[in-house]
């Protein structure tokens, strides 16, 4: 008897696990799945600042590039990392807006952080079922390699018909150009449009500045006599964390404040063959090891991750926060009028300085789009003039000067005054892991020898200029 | 002990038997508690008990220590992360939680998770026995070959099998689905659980199969009737093995599936912990939603699950 | 052995199913891991056979010699250790069985069944400098000189990855030595301490003996759950500091995936499970051999 009880029970839940799964299976394994539209994700929690007092322009109805949705309707898949607080909200209502103003067009939107598309995005883009849109970051590891692999639709065309070469300047066209063939970078078609602006340069505490007496340093040898007074009076210097790799920022800013945009623009577009084995690379590397070796990093910054080190700057424990503009929308968010934005300071006074910079993340299109002209006059909506009012609004640099796009608060005003001065003076710099598409790794792992003693100066440029000559070697 | 290895054959490494008790037992008041003795234990001392206690506890405290904290961490604000670990929350800031329920999107990779898992748990189960039993009962040919194949499976790392999946499933249109993730987990389920579930059968009796054999049943019916209601210890030890290897899955999410409606819950966790905005606390929290499930079917089955874990070793 | 009046075909009925699945997924892309070896390819394009290229690059690619090392590095942390550390509380608890076992059984198999992620989320936590408990607790104990970036520290990294790895391995490598050494026979004991052996010449030739099988559980297992330090490392160290936490599943992942190389990543593939699979072949033998005699 016993035995029988013991066998129904599992014929029960047997069968029931048994047809479940399958029931299971059925359900959700019949189709791939079609995310639900206008439900997509969006992504900042907080409450994002009301944008019901209206910018000057209105959304114009882009006319042409979707026109044919009247009749079969289009949906656009677009993949962004645009997950911070400041234009997450933006991005889902410039869709909402052109939805709106474009029937029987639908689009998808996916968030995600920039570690995660970054490491998605190209095999994305090479799936059938990838996006049609989506932000590649600029370089050769990503870019570079999309374009080479045939993944991404230029767009010189929609740039002449749209304007855009009106919009931006040269240099920054030339960011986010490519020859056809990939192998050329900073020359070629257009591949991508950016939405925001960006610069790299030191955040810093108002209210530390005030108690310790500090002023805007001119040059960066009072920047670095400063970084002493500070210490000595018991405080954090520089807030900074480097697990996530972000001693990238400060290695090229002070590389960046050495050296002329001619090598600069050379080296980052592998042109006249520059070698990364000079005087100011092995000088900038030294400097760096200097002020680690002071004392004027967050002690224990070689285990801190990026968010902790932003978390201890807002909270007053660092009287600077070296990193890009990105992360303005936090800090105004955070702490209201606490903080304050400056370039890194020049080597002479009124020198030539770079500041490492540009836009941001472009937005691009899959080569095999279905509808290309309507995902252009997406993006041609997505950089008006009336999307940089939304983003200036929201404490984000807007990616290029457009009538009242003007931010609100006192950080981001300093933020765009740096931008226009780099700007205006030609001084805007390249993110040195754009170079070659080992980039990434090679400079977050031999600054990390760098910085542990592990290389010397000399030891640290060395790898890296190999890597290079080996890759602008295969290009020719 | 189970049979003698067949020529060619490997020998089983582990196979857990069904809980047999041992001839000669105490039946004192500790062995009632569970305490299992050998023939004659040797006198214990009170400094032994202690000392012993002292050293499980311990244990236990290491173990559950780190996760107990990440829990308590995902209830503090930032402010209380200033005041250094060791302080309790000052307000039990539960809706951590359900932020990073949202903000992670933790709960369509839940219901992802929970889609993938099923079907590959029940299936899994459904073909381990099956082969398992194949296995046991017959020497057929190839069955020598065929065996070691699968253990060979047991041992290929992922690194090995990944690269030509995922072009694979590409091929087939396959990516970013469901089936991208069920199938192949099946594949590896099954490799690991033929052998656990032959194991078992080879030490099961005989005399059961032959009775049954001449009551006229066929081997399917002999398998169900005779051998399954036998097999619940080592069916639900495999059962929570497979729930706890697919349900953490994170190398296969990450490369077969980069939708985010698609994507299971350790990727979403993965990608969490880099994003420039998160806090130390929701990271927290959503850590501690991530391992809850599993905690709690662990919490549910552990006294069988850990019978089975332990008594496979004893049988070899 | 078939039974009167059953059909030949029975058998493969029986394991038809699962090989079936097996093979589709995960034999035949171990063959196709071994075919992709012997190509340049970039994943888009045709493959172009290039022979040995790929291998010969491997074995002098500096990244590719340290992963492995890694890797080797890690077994000791995940499988040798816990196995110790099993054994030394074995030796200590000693046969006596304890009431309320069950709760510590319990705590203690609970990190094994984890996500390593999770486990790499609450280690990330807790040798973070800025917020963690680790340095905190240090710096309370007044030996703050011993606090380190441990994540970002050179020398450190790598024992601490190991050690979350430890921490997730050695409670259930435990509790199966525990319950081991209970089944061993008594007399043994009694033989031995007659024969005038020490506790530590009876540990070493009788309860070492006894638990053979468990440690071959143990290795199965603790083998097993290494293969996903993938997870942990994405997590914790992504390679780093330089690439001193990199592991073989790391470094192919980003060849295959990022620097768009599935051909050279795919030989690196397939020597590290040539590597395995000698190993286990070599395990299972010596097990056979020695467990011959019953």
């Amino acid at each position: 008897m016993h035995l029988d009880d013991i066998r129904r029970r599992f014929a029960r839940t047997g069968t029931l696990l048994v047809v479940g799964s399958l029931l299971v299976t059925a359900c959700s394994g019949a189709a791939s799945p079609t995310p639900a539209p206008s439900a997509a994700p969006s992504a900042a929690p907080s409450a994002a600042p009301s944008t019901a007092a209206t910018p000057a322009t209105t959304a114009t109805p882009v006319a042409g590039g979707c026109a044919s949705a009247a009749t079969t309707p289009i949906t656009l898949m677009e993949w962004d990392q645009e997950v911070r607080e400041g234009i997450g909200p933006v991005i889902d209502q410039l869709n909402s807006e052109f939805m709106a103003a474009n029937p029987g067009v639908t689009i998808v939107r996916q968030a995600k952080s920039f570690d995660d598309l970054k490491a998605t995005v190209k095999l994305a883009l090479a799936d059938p079922n990838g996006p049609d849109v989506a932000q590649v970051n600029q370089g050769r590891p990503d870019m570079g390699a999309a374009v080479q692999a045939g993944l991404l639709l230029p767009l010189t065309s929609y740039a002449t018909t749209y304007g855009w070469d009106k919009r931006w300047g040269a240099g920054v066209l030339a960011r986010n150009s490519f020859s056809d063939d990939g192998k050329q970078f900073g020359t070629g078609s257009l591949y991508g449009v950016s939405i925001t602006g960006e610069i790299v340069g030191l955040f810093y505490n108002k209210d530390k500045y005030q108690q310790l007496g500090l002023t805007i340093p001119k040059t960066f040898g009072e920047f670095e006599q400063q970084l002493a007074t500070i210490k000595s009076k018991g405080e954090v210097p520089i807030a900074f964390g480097a697990l996530d790799g972000d001693a990238l920022q400060i290695y090229g800013s002070i590389l960046e404040t050495m050296v002329t945009p001619q090598w600069l623009n050379d080296w980052i577009y592998g042109r006249n063959n520059q070698s990364f084995n000079t005087t100011e690379t092995k000088a900038a590397a030294a400097e760096l090891v200097k002020l680690s070796d002071d004392g004027d990093f967050t002690k224990g910054y070689a285990g801190i991750g990026y968010d902790d080190s932003a978390k201890l700057f807002e909270a007053g424990k660092g009287v600077y926060f070296w990193t890009g503009s990105w992360e303005g929308a936090t800090l105004t968010g955070a702490a209201g009028e606490k903080f304050g934005f400056i370039r890194v300071p020049p080597q002479t006074a009124g020198g030539t300085s770079l500041s490492i910079g540009g836009v941001g993340l472009p937005w691009s299109i899959r080569k095999t789009a279905k509808n290309p002209d309507c995902a252009a006059a997406y993006l041609d909506f997505l950089t008006s003039d009336h999307a940089m009012q939304l983003v200036a609004k929201l404490g984000v640099l807007p990616g290029h000067s457009a009538p009242n796009a003007t931010g609100s608060s006192a950080l981001f005003n300093e933020m765009a005054a740096a931008f226009a001065d780099a700007n205006s003076k030609d001084e805007v710099g390249h993110y040195l892991d754009w170079a070659f598409p080992t980039g990434w790794d090679t400079f977050k792992a031999q600054l990390a020898k760098l910085l542990a003693k592990q290389a010397s100066p000399d030891q640290f440029v060395q790898p890296i200029d190999k890597e290079y000559q080996t890759f602008t070697a295969s290009l020719k | 002990m189970s049979a003698p290895a067949r020529p060619g054959e490997p020998r089983p490494i582990a196979a857990p038997g069904p809980a047999v008790a041992p001839t000669r037992r105490r039946a004192g008041r500790l062995s009632r508690a569970g305490v299992r003795f050998g023939r004659e234990a040797p006198p214990v001392s009170f400094g032994r008990i202690v000392g012993g206690y002292a050293v499980l506890g311990l244990m236990a405290v290491i173990s559950l220590f780190p996760v107990v904290t990440i829990f308590l961490t995902g209830l503090k604000t930032d402010a209380d992360l200033m005041n250094g670990f060791f302080s309790l929350p000052t307000v039990w800031h539960w809706e951590n939680f359900s932020k990073a329920w949202d903000q992670g999107h933790f709960g369509s990779f839940f219901v992802n998770s929970v889609i993938v898992v099923v079907p590959v748990v029940a299936i899994s189960l459904v073909l381990s026995t099956l082969a398992g039993f194949g296995f046991a009962r017959w020497q057929f040919r190839g069955s020598g070959v065929l065996f070691f194949l699968l253990l060979l499976g047991l041992m290929v790392p992922f690194e090995g099998v990944i690269i030509p999946l995922y072009y694979y499933m590409k091929a087939v249109g396959l990516l970013n689905t469901y089936w991208a993730l069920i199938l192949p987990q099946i594949g590896m389920s099954v490799a690991f659980g033929t052998f656990w579930m032959r194991a078992f059968f080879r030490s099961a009796e005989p005399e059961l199969l032959d009775a049954a054999a001449v009551d006229g049943a066929n081997p399917l019916q002999a398998l169900w009737r005779v051998m399954l209601p036998l097999a619940g210890p080592a069916l639900v030890t495999l059962g929570v093995l497979f729930f706890a290897w697919t349900w953490n899955e994170f190398l296969l999410a990450l490369v077969l599936v980069s939708d985010m409606s698609v994507r299971t819950l350790p990727v979403g966790l993965g990608f969490f912990v880099g994003q420039h905005a998160a806090d130390v606390t929701l990271l927290a929290a959503a850590a501690s939603i991530v391992c809850a499930p599993i905690i709690v079917v662990f919490v549910v089955f552990q006294r069988n699950f850990i019978r089975g874990m332990v008594s496979g070793a004893i049988k070899g | 052995m078939r039974r009167p009046g059953e059909r030949a075909w029975w058998p493969y009925a029986f394991v038809a199913p699962a090989l079936i699945v097996y093979v589709v997924f995960i034999f035949l892309p171990v063959l196709d891991t071994i075919r992709y070896s012997f190509t340049r390819w970039d994943g888009l394009t045709a493959p172009v056979p290039v022979g040995l290229d790929n291998y010969a690059r491997a074995l002098a690619d500096p990244i590719f010699l340290q992963s492995l090392g890694d890797n080797v590095a890690f077994a000791f942390w995940f499988c040798l250790l816990p196995i110790a550390i099993g054994l030394l509380i074995t030796s200590l608890i000693a046969r006596s069985g304890l009431p309320g076992a069950w709760l510590f059984r319990t705590a203690a198999f609970l990190p094994y069944v984890l996500s390593l992620v999770v486990v790499g989320v609450v280690w990330r936590w807790i040798y973070s400098p800025a917020f963690g408990p680790l340095n905190q607790l240090l710096t309370a104990v007044g030996l703050d000189s011993l606090a380190r970036p441990w994540l970002g520290d050179f020398d450190f990294a790598l024992p601490a990855v190991g050690l979350a790895g430890t921490w997730v391995e050695y409670g259930f490598v435990t509790i199966l030595m525990i319950a081991g050494v209970q089944k061993i026979d008594e007399q043994l004991y009694e033989v031995a301490r007659l024969d005038g052996a020490s506790s530590w010449q009876q540990f070493l030739h009788v309860t070492l003996p006894g638990l053979r099988n468990e440690i071959t559980v143990a290795l199965v297992f603790t083998l097993i759950a290494s293969f996903r330090i993938f997870d942990l490392i994405f997590v914790l160290t992504k390679g780093g500091p330089g690439n001193q936490t990199s592991v073989l599943s790391f470094f192919v992942y980003k060849s295959a995936f990022q620097y768009n190389q599935p051909g050279y990543a795919a030989a690196m593939a397939v020597i590290l499970t040539a590597i395995i699979l000698t190993i286990s072949i070599v395990v299972i033998r010596w097990r056979e051999r020695e467990g011959a005699g019953g």
